[in-house]
């Protein structure tokens, strides 16, 4: 075979599964989440230096952008935590049926959301 | 490695409209990958406006109006037009399937076709298929016995046979494989759904003696572990198996052997 052969059109063309769009997602948010608790450390270690560090991360959070920040992050830990459920059942090889895994798929995006939203009221209102 | 891009000699251009012949006035167009081997120039769409009303229901039966009345130079490979033999494996309307088992009245709008995605072309919707027949040599695929019985029949009980069901009619068609996208980033070394349910249909097997050694050859990172349960190769399967599942079971077996 060679070189001048060329590659015949993939992603460019394949249509996106509800399955193949919760992996990648999947993916997305896990390298999103482990930069995220990186940071977090770090801020914790701020708040060790002193009260100003605590004030300008406070003014930091309370901002529209830190309240932005704040909502994707609830979000991306509970699709993560959502899906690595749908991957824990999947390695007890439970749900590879097709109607199955486009069901859980479907409750992992919706369920993200759903978390997010519970989440976000219970911090306001009861905590 | 992942490559979002095609290289430059893979970018598809507009190609050649072939207008309808036959004042038909219920038209469908459908567009074609097209390369030609023997011409320097990058893959092209062609389109062609087919009259419907006097085409049959499937899409190998577009194809074959089409290059039976409009354009002879097509190519693609078709055998037994029934869903047996796998040749026909194409990726229609962004979806793997074969071209004799998919009808077209499911495809809303323009039918696209295209050959199997991530793989060398070899002339318009062929593509080169030689990668996984290595693939699916290196799983050994045949029955591996110490029995020297020529006379009998090697007996398999109803449990154990039931056992094969889901697995033994694959079809190597290759839907399912070129519908990976892990297999399209390392598929020189992850051996795909198509293989892998393959090897997992020996290893299955109560005749073969030799599962341990088959699972031994398989569990490797790159081999078995580029699977991330994507399950497009499920959604592929123009037969209706499970292959996320035939890799899963792999898997299980080898965490809890």
């Amino acid at each position: 075979m060679n070189e001048k052969n060329p590659i015949s059109p993939h992603i460019q063309i394949y249509n996106w599964h509800i399955s193949s769009l919760v992996s990648i997602v999947h993916r997305i948010t896990g390298v999103i989440n482990i930069t995220l608790i990186t940071i977090i450390c770090f801020l914790v270690m701020f708040l060790m230096l002193g009260p100003n560090n605590y004030s300008l991360i406070n003014i930091f959070f309370n901002s529209i952008f830190g309240k932005f920040v704040i909502i994707f992050i609830t979000w991306s830990f509970s699709f993560q935590i959502l899906s690595e459920v749908r991957h824990f059942f999947w390695d007890l090889g439970y749900g590879f049926e097709l109607k199955t895994s486009n069901l859980t798929g479907v409750f992992v995006i919706v369920g993200s959301f759903l978390t997010t939203l519970l989440i976000y009221f219970i911090g306001r209102f009861f905590i | 490695m992942v490559q979002i891009n095609l290289p430059k000699n893979s970018k598809v251009i507009k190609g050649i409209y072939y207008k309808d012949k036959t004042n038909s006035k219920n038209i469908r167009k459908v567009n074609v990958y097209r390369w030609d081997p023997s011409t320097g120039e990058n893959p092209r769409i062609d389109t062609y406006e087919v009259d419907m009303d006097n085409c049959p229901s499937k899409v190998l039966d577009l194809l074959n109006k089409i290059k039976n009345e409009i354009d002879p130079s097509l190519a693609y490979r078709r055998s037994c037009a029934h869903g047996v033999c796998g040749s026909c494996a194409m990726n229609m309307d962004g979806k793997n399937g074969l071209a004799c088992t998919k009808p077209h009245a499911e495809i809303k709008g323009d039918i696209n076709i295209y050959p199997l995605p991530h793989l060398k072309v070899l002339k318009d919707l062929i593509g080169d298929l030689n990668t996984l027949y290595k693939q699916y040599e290196s799983v050994e695929p045949w029955l591996k016995t110490s029995k020297k019985n020529d006379q009998q029949e090697n007996i398999q009980s109803k449990s154990d046979r039931s056992k094969l069901d889901g697995l033994y009619e694959c079809i190597m068609c290759a839907c399912c494989s070129t519908s990976c996208p892990s297999y399209w980033w390392n598929g020189d070394k992850y051996l795909g759904p198509a293989v892998l349910l393959q090897a997992y249909r020996w290893i299955m097997d109560s005749r073969d003696e030799d599962r341990k050694e088959r699972l031994n050859k398989v569990a490797d990172e790159l081999k078995l572990y580029r699977c991330h349960t994507i399950m497009n190769c499920t959604n592929a399967c123009p037969k209706g198996l499970n292959p996320a599942k035939a890799i899963a079971s792999i898997k299980k077996m080898l965490a809890t052997s």
